[in-house]
């Protein structure tokens, strides 16, 4: 290498230098998975013969809509999975079992705020209940709740006789559903006539800027609602920026400018989407209060922090006081919960439940995980990360609908890119030491 | 004897116990129906698998409890291409066997590279294939027949796995069967005292000559038991063949070889064994290449039987020969664990699969009895195992 210096500087030397200065490097193993996410969706945007079909404003609703309970899921399974590479294999099955005891006691004319109550209490109890096999007995956590995938299927069947039951509820179904009642009404352009009276295909501006195809359902509502999310989120970017230039932590001030102007310029983007289809879907809510709790829990929180301290070293969390088994049976009992949240998704979305739902729900969550950048042996791990490990699922998901490949062959791709995900994280981290 | 001394055999032997009490439960449920002799056909039959997947998956346990999730997926794949080879394009039994048995290496070695080698945690990589599996095997099947299976299976095929052995009609004694069970049993019992006398001489401890009677004289009657019983129902089923052939090898190599004892030291201690010069990461490796072979073994007896290969077939196998193994004292930590036990469980196993089908317990509640069962049997050892310390 010193030999090489004394060199005059070539292509080479400029280019490492560039990448140096620029921290390249970094920059893509930080973004992997962003970057994964733009090459696919830009790859089945250009599909020959489908093209742009993906980013209509109906597919993009549709792909929040069938990921809800991925999201939910994962970011229960990732609080498991911080404790040290710990999973819950039953999720899918008590998916299955809140849904159908839900859908059971709905049929029977039980009012709805109690049914959701009893579904997330369900979820709870089994949480609790495989959490102090795990957390108090050591039972491995793959093998208890192995064993959790199996027994609530069946006692789903039990509930249901195998057979499917619906529900009929509306306010249910409108609350955390996916069909046409399930959207926040626009209720700017409803109660105010004038501005309502913008929204014309003679509004050659708001048509230019709208399009035509969109411009007399166009949601304003929706959309004044996330320019102000992204403000917020603006705000709060830049707060945290200067905070950190008055604490003298040394991060790249530009790069968290250019990060920040392209996730607001994403959420503009994806909050105009909605505004062209329906508005605001109920379940965008669900997943953006579930993210935002758990966003706070991981990183403000005692609790939070103590998940990644024990997933990083359990004995040495032990000594500095933790109750390291209650961190655990936190894992378990949340996760728990939030499949309870999950099944009401489920079943809100299926207008029902049939006895297979949820067959390879922990599947996904495990695998938006692990793309999302978790570690495998715990203790690194984000709920950022993990948004986008769903996307990228839920995109190649979508693109293969679209492009129409065998419902079986999706589970092979999904199978390889778990696999792939998780040798990356491995290997990469390999390097590092 | 004392009182201390019948509690330990009794604590050492509780699977066993569980097993005569679970098989004496289904006995009065059924009617007797259980002790018919087609009832033990069907026990071999219809569990083969758990007793050859159960012997890898011991493997799997004994190197740090690991696990592989895969196995029941890769019984869909197998018998996917089986019937790819056999039914649609008519390749010979012994081709298509050894095809299949090649299949089976690649993909061990594939899988073992990943988990040894790359530091793959197990689960992950098997819960992969395990959906990867189902659905190329579905992708397979569904794509070369209208109805989504492929079947039958030639004759040949089917004789080897799942024919018997000078067969005769049923209800006739059939004495080769006898015979066997009476060989099989004389083995069994000279092989208990041989043992107690090498012991004896080499100045281990031993048990003591009445407790050797017992053991050597149960297990001898527990077998002439079962081949008269089989040998009133047509003769010995080849399954029993490939069973006992799998357990009598896996049962040398993990009691009498280096290399078998190594999968104990890994589990044990792997930094220590590791220290001490073995070839851990080898032992990993062939840990699941070995359990990817026994997979497709396992196969074949399961689509000789059912005659045909479905998008269904081989659903919670894994589930299955885990519980055999934990069920029969392999640690679900590693590092412990036999094949005798593991032979226990399974047959605990099979008799719970056995009797729930003869009562026609519905399928779903199966289910749940198997769940709590390896739960039970989990906790069972681990707080068993907390008194010890």
């Amino acid at each position: 290498m010193s030999e090489n210096v004394k060199k005059a500087p070539g292509f080479r030397q400029n280019m490492t230098a560039f990448m140096q200065k620029y921290k390249v490097g970094a920059f893509f193993q930080k973004y992997t998975m962003l970057i994964a996410l733009v090459v696919v969706t830009i790859v089945f945007a250009n599909w020959p013969g489908k093209q742009g079909l993906i980013l209509l404003p109906p597919n993009i609703t549709g792909l929040i809509a069938e990921n809800a309970y991925v999201f939910v899921l994962a970011t229960g399974m990732l609080m498991c999975i911080l404790t040290g590479g710990n999973i819950d294999l039953s999720v899918g099955s008590v998916v299955c079992f809140s849904g159908a005891v839900g859908c059971t006691l709905m049929a029977q004319g039980v009012n709805i705020w109690i049914t959701v109550l009893i579904m997330l209490a369900i979820g709870l109890l089994i949480g609790i209940f495989q959490g102090f096999w795990i957390a108090k007995l050591h039972v491995p956590a793959f093998i208890a709740t192995l064993a959790g995938m199996y027994a609530f299927r069946g006692f789903t069947n039990v509930v249901m006789n195998g057979l499917r039951v619906d529900i009929t509820n509306e306010t249910f179904l409108n609350m955390f559903g996916s069909g046409k009642g399930s959207y926040i009404p626009d209720f700017i352009r409803s109660s105010n006539e004038a501005i309502n009276g913008w929204f014309t295909k003679d509004n050659t501006t708001l048509v230019n800027l709208i399009g035509e195809n969109y411009i007399t359902k166009f949601n304003l509502t929706c959309m004044i609602f996330g320019l102000a999310a992204v403000i917020i989120f603006i705000l709060m970017r830049v707060r945290k920026i200067l905070i950190q230039r008055r604490l003298g932590i040394s991060q790249s001030v530009p790069g968290q400018i250019i990060s920040m102007v392209l996730i607001a310029a994403v959420m503009v983007w994806l909050f105009f989407q909605l505004s062209c289809y329906r508005g605001m879907p109920m379940v965008l809510i669900w997943i953006g209060l579930i993210l935002g709790i758990y966003q706070y829990i991981t990183t403000k929180t005692a609790m939070g922090r103590h998940l990644y301290a024990v997933g990083g070293n359990e004995k040495a969390t032990a000594l500095s006081g933790v109750k390291t088994r209650n961190v655990y049976w936190f894992a378990y009992a949340n996760i728990g919960l939030l499949a309870g949240l999950a099944g009401i998704l489920t079943a809100a979305r299926g207008k029902g439940i049939d006895p297979t739902y949820g067959e390879g729900y922990e599947m996904d969550a495990i695998a938006a995980c692990f793309i999302g950048g978790a570690s495998a042996y715990g203790g690194t791990g984000k709920v950022s990360g993990m948004i986008i490990g769903a996307l990228l699922m839920g995109v190649i998901n979508k693109g293969m609908i679209i492009i129409g490949v065998d419902a079986n062959f999706q589970k092979v791709v999904k199978g390889i890119v778990l696999l792939l995900a998780v040798m990356f994280d491995v290997m990469s981290k390999r390097q590092k030491r | 004897m004392d009182k201390t001394n019948i509690l330990a055999a009794l604590k050492k032997n509780a699977m066993l116990i569980v097993l005569v009490l679970v098989y004496l439960f289904f006995m009065i449920l059924t009617q007797g129906g259980i002790f018919e002799p087609s009832s033990f056909t069907e026990l071999i039959n219809q569990n083969a698998y758990v007793f050859i997947l159960g012997c890898g998956m011991l493997m799997c346990m004994l190197t740090g409890g690991n696990i592989d999730l895969s196995c029941g997926s890769f019984v869909c794949l197998v018998s996917a291409i089986g019937g790819i080879f056999m039914i649609v394009s008519g390749l010979g039994t012994g081709v298509s066997i050894l095809l299949l048995l090649l299949i089976g290496v690649v993909y061990g070695c594939i899988l073992g590279f990943l988990i040894a080698y790359i530091h793959i945690p197990p689960w992950i990589a098997t819960l992969a294939g395990y959906l990867a599996f189902r659905g190329l095997g579905t992708f397979i099947l569904s794509s070369n027949s209208t109805t989504g299976s492929l079947a039958p299976f030639p004759a040949d095929f089917r004789n080897i796995f799942y024919g018997k052995i000078f067969p005769t009609e049923k209800g006739i004694f059939n004495i080769p069967c006898f015979v066997f069970g009476l060989v099989a049993a004389a083995i069994v019992l000279l092989t208990i005292f041989w043992t107690r006398r090498n012991r004896i001489k080499k100045g281990y401890e031993a048990d003591t000559f009445g407790k050797a009677a017992i053991k050597g004289g149960l297990s001898a009657a527990v077998i002439i038991l079962v081949m008269s019983r089989l040998a009133m129902d047509g003769g010995i089923p080849t399954t029993l063949l490939w069973v006992a052939g799998i357990v009598l090898i896996y049962s040398f190599i993990t009691s009498k070889t280096t290399i078998g004892r190594h999968f104990y030291v890994v589990g044990g201690n792997i930094e220590a064994a590791r220290l001490s010069g073995v070839n851990t990461k080898r032992i990993m490796f062939i840990a699941y290449l070995n359990m990817a072979v026994l997979t497709t073994i396992a196969t074949m007896p399961v689509i000789a039987r059912s005659n045909s290969a479905y998008a269904n077939l081989g659903k919670n196998f894994e589930m299955d020969a885990i519980s055999a193994c934990v069920v029969g004292g392999v640690s679900a930590s590693g590092g412990a664990g036999s094949v005798l036990g593991m032979v226990i469980g399974a047959t605990l196993i099979g008799v719970i699969n056995l009797g729930m089908s003869l009562i026609s317990l519905d399928a779903n509640y199966q289910r749940v009895v198997k769940g709590f069962v390896l739960l039970a049997a989990v906790v069972f050892d681990i707080v068993s195992k907390k008194k010890q310390k």
